[in-house]
């Protein structure tokens, strides 16, 4: 175990920085609607990638770095510090992507991989449905096989950034013969499709980062199945996995940089004629949520080193999941507690930052519920890691 | 940046395992043992190569590998002392008065005294003090006083602190056995009026070593309660796999599950962030401080939280004595208590928090 960086990794994280001096952008510096706001993001993930800080450890033969998973660790976190905005692909480089790497042709990563890395192609991803949401298991988007296609029918919700995705990753019913499971399929579904209409959501945040899709006859050719029929679940339990573990990294730099922010604000507000940071109660309060933050970083590197040296993330990746919802919804709330009456009786001018601990407390609540529930992850821990008995 | 554990650490993790398990009674007959029992253990560890001072390549990471071995097995020896105090001074070997110096060469056992009657853990609250190697003053909570040859005792004067060495048995120092709540554990109090001590005088040096001194203190005692609560929750999960009521076992109730879900959430993460701490020591990266505060404030709640809940699952049997549960609760909560507890470390990071916020405005 050795923390310090090596030469190599201290020569990266200069590279990093001195782009992000040259092409600063920051997450407050985007345009506020949405349509240019997504413009700008991908031209964003564009020039990380020419920079070399996308898909960095992804295989060279399709656009990738073909570095050690450890520097784009590296890189990510270098980024998430400096408050840069996060990747608009996030969907294809944490689920999709990977998922296409494990288990797709050569044809579909040559296909599919390279556009995703360049953020030409954004992704989404059709999984939970109205009627499956943790018991995603019980999808019924039927995919039927007619010659060479396959053609679907059926819903999906909760599809982060379906209104400007040109694919989609989706799960669907291809055999009912057979235990729930096993009956399941990855398709690649491409959204201009005939018979797929999207509607975006509006979230309690104000904004609509995800959609709903509806899927009338849908034709898919059978060469965009990933993986083997029936494989679908295996798929989708792999890129949670992968998603849940790798992704509490550059989260917990972002919660970081959140919490400087909050004793930033709390050092500069006065309540009662008094420093708001000057009262020990605001100060162990914003101690507490330092370390969640702070155990989230440690338990996230331990658990991830199986990854780095290779290996696939494991159920201890439910861990990280339960520990940056907790460190994330528990920082929120702390801001809140700790500005108390500032964010009321402050100047107008404070009227932003005030509005930035709305948004942040807002959608901390979605960080117990994506990508499992919290109770899904506690099942997924007693069966796999505990081994108790089932219902 | 490398996260896991060597192959070395591996093997010293497994080798403390099998020699615990030879040399020291089950948990829970561990009570049971006294003096003679401790003395083998000690020399076992000894045998072992546990204080190899000068020049050893025995890190932090590798004496919370064995704090926790100990706590798994509730064990019972000057641990948090004997090697606490060597992995602080082994560094400065070269600079060291010869008392010190002797300590490193030697097996001699070794506790640190620094709470004192009425204070805090806080070095700034020592009023013991030391003038012509001769210290005065009281301390409180030194554990296994009466097994180890030397007390380490941090001094303060004038501001600053010190480090002096008391072997015991000295005239002008006085033992007296403390009440307990984990009886494995012995406390005393120690009176000392001019007792004969060798002071480490050079202050920056001093500062150094007892920061050191107090952050692997906190973190072995951490160690120690992360391996208590593993002891305590494997033993739950048994049960629970076990257990039938209504005629189902109890374990496959989702209220039941999903609570030792979370408690393996807090043993993991316990570990993980006291390994990470341990490094930052070992590598003598900046912050490590604060780091060690993080691991100790939060294995002190968690070990608490994993016995609470680990206790829950056992239902009345573990209120009873003849169960080892309130073993483990008990060295979880006297792990917790040395060096600092939970408050004690969120209130000196929330300080921290504080300065280093309030250093950038005057920056600004």
């Amino acid at each position: 175990m050795q923390l310090a960086e090596t030469a190599s990794e201290r020569v990266l994280a200069d590279e990093v920085r001195a782009f992000l001096s040259r092409a600063r952008l920051r997450s407050e510096d985007l345009p506020r609607e949405l349509d240019d706001r997504m413009v700008a993001l991908r031209s964003w993930q564009a020039a990380c990638y020419e920079a070399g800080f996308v898909g960095r450890a992804w295989p060279s033969e399709f656009g990738g770095g073909g570095r050690p998973p450890a520097e784009q660790i590296i890189v990510d976190q270098e980024l998430a510090a400096a408050g840069a905005p996060e990747f608009v692909n996030v969907v294809g480089l944490d689920v999709l992507g990977p998922s296409l790497l494990r288990f797709g042709t050569d044809d579909q990563r040559r296909r599919y991989i390279p556009p995703i890395l360049r953020a030409e192609e954004i992704w989404c991803q059709g999984f939970s449905e109205p009627e499956a949401g943790s018991d995603l298991a019980s999808l019924r988007t039927l995919a039927v096989q007619d010659g060479d296609t396959y053609v679907i029918n059926g819903q999906k919700t909760w599809v982060s950034w379906g209104q400007y995705a040109t694919f989609c990753g989706l799960l669907a019913r291809t055999d009912d013969s057979v235990p729930r499971h096993r009956g399941i399929s990855m398709l690649l579904v491409d959204m201009s499709s005939p018979g797929v209409e999207v509607r975006p959501m509006t979230q309690i945040t104000g904004h609509a980062e995800f959609s709903e899709l509806f899927l009338d006859d849908v034709a898919v050719p059978r060469a965009n199945l990933l993986g083997q029929l029936g494989d679908g679940w295996k798929i989708a339990m792999h890129t949670l996995g992968h998603e849940r573990g790798t992704a509490a990294l550059p989260r917990q730099v972002k919660l970081r940089t959140w919490l400087d922010r909050a004793v930033s604000v709390a050092a500069h507000r006065e309540l009662d004629g008094r420093r708001v940071l000057e009262d020990p109660e605001a100060q162990t309060a914003l101690a507490r949520a330092l370390i969640g933050v702070e155990v989230l970083r440690h338990h996230a590197y331990r658990t991830v080193g199986e990854f780095l040296s290779g290996g696939a993330v494991g159920p201890e990746s439910s861990s990280v999941k339960l520990l940056m919802a907790e460190a994330e919804q528990r920082l929120a709330a702390t801001v809140l507690d700790v500005l108390g009456p500032t964010l009321l009786s402050g100047a107008p001018d404070e009227t932003a930052e005030n509005d930035f601990w709305y948004e942040t407390y807002l959608y901390s609540r979605a960080a117990s519920v994506y990508g499992g529930a919290r109770q899904i992850q506690r099942d997924i821990i007693a069966d796999r890691i505990l081994s108790l008995p089932k219902e | 940046m490398d996260l896991e554990l060597s192959d070395e650490q591996v093997w010293i993790e497994e080798s403390l395992g099998t020699l615990l398990d030879r040399e020291w009674p089950p948990a829970q007959d561990a009570w049971q043992a006294g003096a003679p029992e401790r003395t083998r253990l000690w020399e076992s560890l000894v045998e072992f190569g546990l204080l190899s001072g000068a020049g050893s390549d025995l890190g932090a990471i590798e004496l919370c590998l064995a704090a926790r071995a100990v706590g798994a097995h509730l064990a019972s020896v000057p641990l948090l002392g004997g090697v606490g105090v060597r992995y602080a001074l082994a560094p400065f070997a070269a600079e060291l008065p010869a008392a010190f110096g002797a300590i490193l060469e030697s097996d001699s056992r070794v506790s640190i005294a620094l709470l004192e009657p009425g204070g805090s853990w806080s070095v700034s609250s020592t009023h013991a003090t030391v003038e012509s190697n001769r210290l005065t003053g009281s301390k409180a909570a030194v554990e296994h006083a009466a097994d180890v040859d030397y007390l380490a005792v941090v001094t303060l004067a004038d501001g600053e602190p010190g480090l002096a060495l008391v072997r015991t048995g000295t005239k002008g120092l006085e033992l007296a056995p403390q009440p307990v709540l984990d009886e494995s554990v012995p406390l005393s109090r120690a009176t000392f009026v001019e007792a004969e001590a060798e002071a480490l005088v050079d202050r920056e040096l001093a500062e150094t070593i007892i920061e050191r001194l107090i952050a692997v203190g906190g973190l072995l005692a951490a160690a120690e309660a992360v391996g208590a609560g593993a002891g305590i929750f494997e033993r739950a999960r048994r049960y629970a796999s076990e257990r039938r009521q209504f005629g189902r076992t109890i374990g496959s109730n989702q209220a039941l599950r999903h609570l030792m879900a979370d408690l393996h959430v807090r043993q993991a993460s316990g570990w993980s962030t006291t390994l990470f701490a341990a490094a930052t020591l070992d590598d003598r990266m900046s912050g490590a401080r604060e780091t060690v505060s993080v691991a100790k404030a939060y294995v002190s709640r968690a070990a608490r939280e994993v016995a609470h809940g680990s206790m829950q699952v056992f239902g009345g049997i573990a209120f009873t004595e003849e169960h080892p549960a309130h073993r483990f609760l008990r060295r979880i909560i006297a792990r917790e208590q040395q060096f600092g507890d939970a408050v004690h470390h969120e209130r000196e990071l929330g300080r921290s928090l504080a300065r280093a916020a309030t250093r950038e405005r005057v920056a600004v």
